[in-house]
């Protein structure tokens, strides 16, 4: 389990839709109102490397101190609800993290995309918008403690 | 970087000496300076400074000696081979010295020999140079050997300069500097190898002293420009170091780890210059990771630790500043690097900016570090005057305390405590805040001018963070703003929390009463409801979390209700409002305010009646946490007569308002509280009795005593266009309970015009017709309404849509190029007394007419008539729309509109028709017709000589009657005569009427006898009116004028027939009466034609003579065929067939059928007067020719 770790995901025009802090171990106070800063600044190099390949799982793409952040970008979609239907673009998955577990670390993004995926298909959703159930955080907790 | 000395950073230059003739020494030396490498020269006045160069008694030498080395490596030993030891010796002689006298050359050879013993323990190269001062100055051979013999020099190492010699100056002075170059490679690659001897010999006695044999080694190598060989000694040099890290106990440890890190960086330093400098950039940031990897965790001592930091500081500061430097030599850094790493780099670690800011997170670590160690090293007093005396030592990274006892200069180690308290007070005197600014400003500027803006606002917030720290708060304020309209834009919530949280305090320390209540307002209406698990209580702002937006909430609510100011203990505030201080929030449509309050509009109808009322709703949101009071609402339109007021009936002193100004309406609502996330809907109706536009601009509410917040209207069918994350959380997220109006209401509704009152009346009658000018009547009658500045609009519009105007005519005719044109407009009937004020709007164009109407009073009337005139036949649709104003007063503008339209026809009333006949019974053969017969050319041809007739047709296609003037063919003046017409220009003496359908036409004799092949015939040109039925009689026609319609006449081809036939046979035959039918073929030409002829039999006759023969008519003459028929049927008959063909033109040949009969009489008919009968038979037989 890794000491530190803020995960996030990040949805169209850049709004992060859920946001959570997986480590164990409560860190010094300032490194940890970073952590968010971090990994806002690291889209602006997500954004040039999601187009030039086309993995899903980007490994690290930024580090800071120890800290490293890894992304996980799914493919673009489209969703058909009825009639009208909603293009959703690329869905970014963002962890900060100290721990150099790379293989636990792709095993927690795709589980969580998973996760993700089921929660789309939620028809009270409205894709784009906040994830706010308690069940997706509770599984995106247990997934980190499994994997992380 | 600059912090370096100055030989640590350029690269080395060889050092050479001059001595002797020193008015030669200056431009030697600025010779050497421009030379490629560069020569530095240290220019001896004479020979008695040599000395210099002695060799002291110098522990180094002694390499072997057991000593333990104090220090790794000296300060000034760089310096002193940049700019003490030369490596080459060059000693000036004046020729004459060799020549002339013995003493010269005897003190020349003492000079000698004291060089020699000099440079000998130095190992420094000699060079000689002989200066002649003409060229007639011969040296003889034999003093030169002397002279090389003596000094112990190679011939090559002579040199001899003619300094008055300008043309070979120059050649010269570029011999000598490359002689001294290449000696001084020689001396450096000799002292290099000798220190490389003693590493490998590995006798050396302690590890320091082989990172010392590295360093000199490398430095040598650079100073023959041997980068490769300097770089891997350095490299040497440097994992050497980071080997002895545990090992060496010498120093004390803090100034042991201090020595080490301190040569460490001098090492990285070069190395990194070496590799940027070849461009090897992914290697040199390689080189830095390791450097960093290296040191980072060799933190040491706890109250060293601000050390640490600095030095790892300084370590990102100075790789980025190299980097920046090389950056601009080396253009763009090729991303393929990142890719083929096998430890991929980061793309950040390319951009100076990344290190600058790092650079100042590690810089904030040291200044937190020793703010700790201060506070630890409180007590002790003693610091200053310790600090005083301590100075760098000898070696590099060594301090040590300068001691003074009269004369002499001492210097003591110095304990591990002494240092730190050293430091600690140079730490002191460093203000690290400005520094960490500056960094962190390059970083942000330099990701700002990459538009990595994230990045960026990252280093922004560090730097604003840092700018309120220092109590600088516009600047703080300035960068704070510009990074939160990002977070804004993207909708990081918590970031934006941080940001605003400062934003706040700025304006509470500012004093910006305004400010603070709008970034309070926003904050507490940020959609934040739980924490996201991690306690960060860092900023001003506090955690993220819902009880922190209700303490924000209500500060900033007690604040603007005046209840006691923030005066609390821990905010001494200057924020207060005073007295009858208002403050008014402006929440436009772009506005972040907008998630305090939201105002929706809505008209429940789309248009309405003047004076009839309608329903608005108006919807209030807010995210803010807790429950407001609004004690009163403005709802202001952009008629703002209908603005009105809704007063919180629970607050019953807010009513009455402002009293000077005009009273408005106001309404009671029971309750005005508006909850967090739940649409506060009002339903009131309103009426307008101005038309056009009316919409609703802005909802002012009113919150306490002095906040008014001014929301800008908004329609409910744009509210999808706000970011999703501002509305989420909510519970019910529409405006309005009535679903089509969600969707579909405005917050404008359109107020009809009251309904005219005045009658327009387009009296039009039947199809116009093409060429004459149409009236149209239009008549104005007022029923109810009086017309001030009324203004009749005219358009004329095709109904097919091709447009009135055709392009392919617009040609120099402009009046032509209308297919229908609006004349003009005559016969205003009141014009006497509207004259002057008509004539003010008057405009005619081709389809669009634009007049004024005079004043009608109720009841007038007034009337004008349209002349349009049509050019093609076209159907088009003729708009007429009067606009004017109920009132004369000037100021009210609410213009009434009738519109009117009526679609005319336009019709061609006469078509034109003609044709040719040939004399009867008389057919020239025309051999053009015979060949055109195939190819269908329908031009006609005419014989040549022969009375022809032109019949023209007019036929009427309207429906209406018309009176017909005169047809005429005028022939067109510039042709030249080629034709006589007979009846040309005749005029019909009483207008005859032509009924509908009905064809009049006119006969024209035609005859041509000039020889040419083309005949213009001319225009047919006719002229008509209309049929006025009863009135045709009065003399009001005549004053009428006539449509003239011309066209004109095809050319007919003209040619000479070689062979005419013409049939004879009397005008009617009897039943059983014998005749004579006579075919005359008459040849026309010079030549002899052979004509073979048939005739057919026929039913109604019986016919003696050849049927089939062929005869031969002679030239200009004639040949007879006579044949003698008996009818034996009644009526009209068709006589025999004749055909014939002429041989020479091998041209078939048949008469027309109408030539080719004759009515035949049961009896002789009895005729009552010869006259008439004649007439009689006259007028049948022309009958059937027409």
């Amino acid at each position: 389990m890794a000491t530190t770790a803020c995960f996030i995901i990040v949805s169209r025009n850049d709004i992060p839709i859920y946001e959570a802090e997986v480590g164990v171990a409560a860190k010094r106070e300032d490194a940890a109102q970073l952590h968010q800063f971090i990994l806002h600044a690291a889209l602006d190099i997500v954004q040039d490397l999601a187009w030039t390949t086309s993995a899903m799982y980007l490994k690290s793409v930024d580090r800071f101190n120890e800290l490293v952040v890894s992304v996980y970008v799914t493919a673009g979609h489209i969703l058909y609800i009825l009639d009208y239907f909603i293009v959703e673009i690329k869905i970014v998955f963002m962890l900060l993290h100290d721990s150099r577990n790379d293989d636990g670390i792709k095993s927690f993004f795709q589980e969580v995309h998973e996760l993700y995926i089921k929660t789309l298909l939620n028809p009270l959703y409205l894709p784009g918008s906040r994830i706010t159930s308690s069940h997706f955080d509770t599984k995106v907790r247990a997934l980190a403690r499994k994997y992380l | 970087m600059e912090e370096y000395p100055e030989e640590l950073r350029t690269p080395p230059v060889t050092l050479a000496s001059l001595v002797g003739c020193p008015e030669l020494h200056p431009l030697i030396s600025t010779h050497f300076l421009s030379e490629q490498p560069p020569i530095n020269t240290l220019a001896l006045p004479d020979f008695s400074k040599i000395s210099l160069f002695n060799k002291k008694r110098d522990p180094d030498s002694t390499a072997t000696s057991p000593s333990p080395a104090l220090g790794i490596l000296k300060r000034d030993w760089l310096l002193k081979h940049r700019t003490k030891l030369p490596s080459v010796l060059a000693a000036l002689f004046p020729s004459h010295h060799l020549a002339a006298d013995p003493a010269h050359w005897l003190q020349l050879c003492s000079h000698l020999d004291s060089i020699k013993t000099v440079i000998r323990a130095r190992n420094i190269k000699f060079a000689v140079v002989v200066v002649v001062q003409t060229n007639a100055d011969e040296i003889s051979e034999d003093r030169m050997i002397a002279l090389r013999k003596r000094a112990e020099v190679d011939a090559k190492h002579v040199v001899v300069l003619n300094p008055n010699d300008t043309s070979e100056l120059k050649q010269t002075l570029h011999r000598l500097a490359s002689t001294i170059s290449e000696l001084a490679g020689a001396f450096y690659r000799e002292e290099g190898r000798r220190i490389k001897q003693r590493i490998e010999k590995k006798n050396v006695s302690s590890v320091e002293l082989i990172v010392r044999y590295c360093f000199k080694v490398a430095v040598y190598a650079e100073f023959r420009s041997d980068w490769t060989e300097a770089l891997k000694f350095y490299e040497e040099a440097y994992h050497t170091l980071r080997e002895i890290v545990g090992v060496t106990t010498r120093l004390p440890a803090v100034q042991r780890l201090v020595e080490i890190k301190s040569i460490s960086e001098q090492l990285h330093f070069k190395i990194s210059t070496l590799l940027l400098h070849s461009g090897k950039v992914a290697e040199a940031v390689m080189w830095f990771r390791q450097h960093r990897n290296a040191y980072k965790r060799l933190v040491g001592a706890p109250e060293g630790i601000f050390l640490h930091w600095e030095w790892m500081s300084r370590q990102f500061l100075v790789f980025g500043e190299l980097l920046e430097t090389s950056s601009k030599i080396i253009q763009g850094i090729s991303p393929i690097i990142l890719a083929t790493s096998s430890k991929p780099l980061t793309e950040w670690e390319y951009y100076s900016a990344y290190y600058y800011q790092l650079a100042a997170h590690y810089l904030s670590e040291k200044r937190s570090a020793l703010e700790l160690t201060i506070s630890m090293s409180e007590t002790s007093n003693e610091i200053d005057n310790v600090a005083d005396s301590v100075v760098p030592s000898v070696y590099v990274g060594q301090f040590a305390r300068l001691l003074e006892q009269g004369d002499k200069v001492d210097m003591l180690p110095l304990t591990d405590e002494e240092y730190i308290r050293y430091a600690v007070s140079e730490g002191k005197r460093f203000q690290d805040s400005l520094e960490i600014i500056v960094l962190l400003k390059k970083a942000y500027e330099s990701f700002n001018s990459m538009k990595i803006q994230r990045m960026s606002s990252f280093c922004g917030f560090q730097m604003a963070r840092e700018y309120f720290a220092e109590g600088d708060i516009s600047n703080a304020k300035q960068i704070f703003d510009s990074i939160a309209s990002l977070y804004r834009k993207e909708g990081w919530v918590t970031l934006l929390w941080d940001v605003l949280g400062y934003l706040r305090e700025c304006s509470r320390k500012n004093g910006t009463i305004k400010d603070f209540v709008e970034y309070s307002l926003e904050m507490a209406a940020l959609p934040i409801s739980s924490d996201t698990g991690v306690r960060r209580d860092t900023g001003p702002a506090g955690p993220a979390n819902l009880r922190q937006r209700e303490i924000v909430h209500n500060e900033v609510f007690e604040l603007v209700s005046g209840a006691s100011g923030l005066a609390t203990i821990e905010h001494p505030s200057n924020l207060k409002i005073t007295g009858d201080e208002s403050l008014q929030l402006e929440v436009d449509l772009v506005s972040p305010l907008r998630l305090v309050m939201l105002a929706s509009v809505s008209f429940h109808e789309q248009t309405i009646k003047p004076g009839a009322s309608t329903l608005i709703t108006v919807s209030l949101l807010s995210h803010l946490p807790l429950t407001v009071e609004i004690d009163r609402l403005e709802i202001q339109f952009n008629q703002s007569k209908c603005n009105f007021f809704i007063a919180n009936a629970k607050k019953p002193q807010s009513v009455e308002v402002s009293n000077g100004i005009q009273h408005h309406r106001t309404e009671r609502a029971p309750s005005l509280s508006l909850e967090s996330n739940k649409w506060l809907r009002l339903t009131y109706d309103i009426q307008s009795d101005q038309s056009g536009k009316f919409e609703c601009l802005s909802v002012i509410a009113k919150i306490g005593s002095h906040l008014t917040i001014c929301c800008r209207a908004d329609s409910p069918a744009s509210l999808d266009s706000l970011p999703l994350w501002t509305l989420e959380g909510c519970v019910q997220t529409v405006p309005i309970k009535d679903p089509i109006l969600v969707l579909s209401g405005q917050k404008s509704t359109q107020v009809e015009e009251p309904d005219p009152q005045v009658d327009l009346h387009l009296g039009a009658s039947g199809p116009a017709l093409v060429g004459e000018i149409f009236l149209v009547p239009v008549t104005l009658v007022s029923r109810g309404h009086d017309v001030y500045k009324g203004e009749l609009k005219i358009n004329l519009v095709d109904i097919k849509g091709g447009g009135l105007f055709s392009p392919r005519d617009s040609e120099p005719y402009a009046t032509d190029s209308h297919h229908v044109q609006l004349l003009g407009i005559s016969g205003a009937e009141r014009e006497d007394d509207s004259q002057l004020y008509s004539d003010k709007i008057k405009k005619i164009q081709q389809s669009f007419g634009l007049i004024s109407v005079p004043i009608l009073k109720n009841g007038d009337s007034w009337s004008c008539k349209l002349e349009i005139k049509w050019h093609r036949p076209k159907p088009i649709m003729l708009y007429v729309s009067l606009g004017y104003t109920t009132y004369s007063n000037e100021l009210i503008e609410q213009t009434v509109h009738v519109h009117k339209h009526l679609q005319i026809e336009g019709q061609t009333a006469i078509v034109l028709n003609h044709h040719y006949l040939m004399p009867f019974r008389r057919d020239p053969l025309l051999l053009s017709k015979n060949k055109q017969a195939s190819e269908s050319d329908q031009s006609e041809s005419l014989p040549l000589n022969q009375k022809n007739v032109l019949i023209v047709s007019a036929k009427n296609c309207t429906e209406l009657p018309l009176r017909l003037k005169s047809i005429s063919i005028e022939v067109e003046d510039d042709a030249e005569k080629t034709c006589s017409i007979q009846h040309g220009g005749e005029e019909l003496s009483n207008p005859s009427l032509i009924v509908p359908g009905e064809e009049f036409k006119k006969v024209f004799a035609v005859s041509s006898s000039m020889n040419i092949s083309k005949l213009k015939l001319g225009t047919v040109c006719l002229r008509w009116r209309r049929d006025l039925g009863i009135e045709e009689q009065s003399a009001y026609t005549s004053t009428l004028s006539w449509v003239v319609t011309k066209q004109k006449l095809p050319d007919v081809n003209v040619e000479l027939p070689p062979l005419i036939v013409s049939f004879e046979c009397p005008p009617y035959a009897i039943v059983g009466d014998p005749f004579t039918y006579y075919i005359r073929i008459s040849n026309q030409t010079q030549l002899l034609q052979e004509v073979k002829y048939s005739l057919a039999d026929a039913q109604s006759f019986v016919l003696s003579g050849y049927h089939n023969d062929t005869v031969h008519v002679l030239p200009k003459s004639e040949h007879i065929l006579s044949y003698k028929l008996v009818p034996l049927v009644s009526g009209m008959q068709q006589l025999p067939k004749f055909s014939m063909t002429s041989v020479r033109y091998s041209a078939a040949y048949q008469p027309s059928n109408s030539s080719n009969s004759v009515f035949v009489f049961p009896s002789k008919p009895q005729f009552k007067a010869s006259v008439s009968t004649n007439s009689r038979v006259e007028s049948v037989s022309n009958e059937y020719i027409l």
